[in-house]
């Protein structure tokens, strides 16, 4: 009976995930059979003159991520570090459940907190038109992937064998010295899947990055410019599913976004398997 | 239990023209639990001291207090009448001066050589490092071994192989003095003879503190004896002396029946 269940299950996600494919594909097919995979490439999203370039979204979600990472994994690394090396051993449990909550907490209360002191500040301190920029997207992603690379940044460490550190240690090689050439390298594994699941997470957060992005239709100019509002797939889905009538071309082609983040998300999967770096 | 003042007389320190290592009065305490008790003892500039006695008579603490892996102790420890506390550049440059081999081999994740070098520091060291190991290596009884593998992963070797690569690690440090915590327990004959071999040429240059709970590699290999039990030193002496005519009742009663009781 157990096996049963067991088996049931395990066809049943399988057949979930399937069928998700199946159904994204079927919805977003008008718009391939229309108008090929250019439009993945064009830059113009206008809904009512069937211009549908999915460019300045790509690149949105692509540049907010990368940059939300880049901030996010030595700051979620080195907060791991210092629970484990410096933070006395009575306090450890209470940082960690205190970054287990923030890992825990809505999305939307991230997004709402963005809003509320991000864009203000951005606004404030760089003297920018609107604060709804892509930095204000990246900065509040970094915060939201953080304790999720810090916990498991931190399992990924403690898991570095005592006998390997005392050894480091009796060979007179100083504190950085370990961390350098004995916990980082052998805790290297987890730290590559927590980078890979926060990705996961931070690609396909909506709400939040939709409160704070500035949702513009556009390439930055020049392109690595953070400063200038930009949309995302997520929020651009967020914000334009409602709209839609379903069966249209601008409901297909959002449809075909949602089917761009899922290949993005398998891909994500795939690269976190351990063996494709063996 | 043996008083503070009887202590003192047994555990005299034997003199020696030329001391490498001197401990005076050691105490170690750990939550609140005593490990070590007024140790006092000398090592000589070269030749193997075998520390011995039953389990738990705090041999290992010992070493780590040595390497200041273990700091709450209090008293002295000198190493060539530098204090170890006030050594120059702190702890991890004392540690450069004393190599250890633990029971367990432990090899860094990576490969042989890297494993023998790991520890080298310094400009001069760096770019010598090659000829380093290689020598490290041929002193530890194992180039022969692995010259012709050295890139290949540390951990595709054997038990034994890889207790020879951390001693050649240990070496590699050119070390003042080299602490062995029981370096051939879990090994097979072969492997423990060619650590043997290795460990009695070492000692023509360096000293050596070898704690071994085996009496007869002990006897085979030490200069002289220091005998532990339950914290406290009980009786140092050199090897025929301590094997032959011990002075204390606890160390025939331990070379007899292997155990002890200070009470």
């Amino acid at each position: 009976m157990l096996r049963l269940f067991i088996h049931s299950s395990a066809w049943l996600s399988f057949s979930g995930l399937l069928l998700l494919s199946g159904f994204l594909l079927y919805a977003s097919w008008p718009i391939f059979s229309e108008q090929g995979l250019y439009f993945i490439a064009e830059s113009e999203w206008y809904p009512y003159e069937d211009l549908f370039g999915m460019l300045p979204a790509l690149f949105g979600s692509l540049l907010s991520v990368g940059v939300a990472l880049l901030i996010a994994l030595p700051l979620g690394v080195a907060a791991a570090l210092f629970n484990i090396e410096i933070v006395p051993s009575c306090l450890q449990p209470w940082l960690r459940l205190l970054m287990e909550l923030m890992a825990g907490i809505p999305s939307v209360v991230y997004g709402l907190m963005g809003l509320w002191l991000l864009v203000p500040f951005l606004e404030q301190q760089l003297d920018l038109l609107t604060g709804r920029t892509l930095l204000a997207a990246a900065l509040l992603l970094s915060v939201m992937v953080l304790p999720t690379i810090m916990v498991l940044s931190e399992d990924a460490l403690r898991k570095v064998a005592d006998d390997q550190r005392q050894r480091a240690n009796a060979l007179g090689l100083s504190w950085w010295a370990v961390v350098q050439r004995i916990l980082l390298p052998q805790a290297w594994p987890g730290i590559r899947l927590a980078t890979l699941l926060s990705l996961g997470r931070a690609m396909g957060e909506t709400v939040a990055v939709m409160l704070v992005i500035g949702s513009i239709d556009r390439l930055p100019e020049p392109l690595y410019n953070l400063l200038q509002p930009a949309q995302s797939l997520t929020s651009r889905i967020g914000r334009e599913m409602g709209e839609a009538s379903v069966g249209s071309p601008h409901w297909s082609a959002l449809m075909s976004s949602g089917l761009l983040l899922m290949l993005m998300s398998v891909a994500v999967v795939l690269l976190s398997q351990r063996r494709w770096f063996k | 239990m043996i008083s503070n003042s009887r202590l003192s007389n047994i555990t005299a320190p034997v003199q020696h023209p030329t001391t490498a290592l001197q401990i005076d009065q050691l105490k170690l305490s750990i939550q609140g639990q005593p490990i070590l008790h007024e140790i006092s003892l000398s090592l000589p500039t070269s030749g193997i001291t075998a520390l011995i006695g039953p389990s738990g008579a705090g041999k290992s603490s010992l070493l780590h207090c040595i390497n200041l892996l273990q700091q709450a102790w209090q008293g002295e420890i000198t190493l060539h009448q530098k204090s170890i506390r006030q050594w120059p550049g702190g702890d991890e440059k004392l540690r450069r001066h004393i190599g250890l081999v633990a029971q367990k081999p432990t090899v860094f994740p990576t490969t042989i050589y890297r494993n023998v070098v790991f520890g080298i520091d310094g400009f001069w060291q760096r770019r010598n490092a090659h000829a380093i190991a290689e020598q490290a290596l041929r002193q530890a009884a194992l180039w022969g071994e692995v010259k012709d593998r050295l890139h290949a992963p540390a951990a595709s070797l054997s038990l034994g192989q890889q207790q020879r690569l951390c001693l050649a690690r240990a070496l590699a440090i050119k070390p003042k003095l080299l602490l062995l915590d029981e370096p051939t327990a879990s090994l097979d004959p072969k492997s423990k003879q060619l650590i043997e071999q290795a460990l009695s040429q070492l000692a023509s240059h360096i000293p050596l503190l070898l704690v071994s709970h085996n009496l007869e590699q002990a006897q085979r290999l030490g200069e002289q004896v220091i005998f532990m039990c339950e914290g406290k030193v009980i009786e140092q002496a050199d090897c025929d002396t301590f094997f032959n005519h011990p002075q204390r009742v606890e160390s025939k009663e331990f070379l007899r029946w292997a155990v002890c009781e200070c009470d």
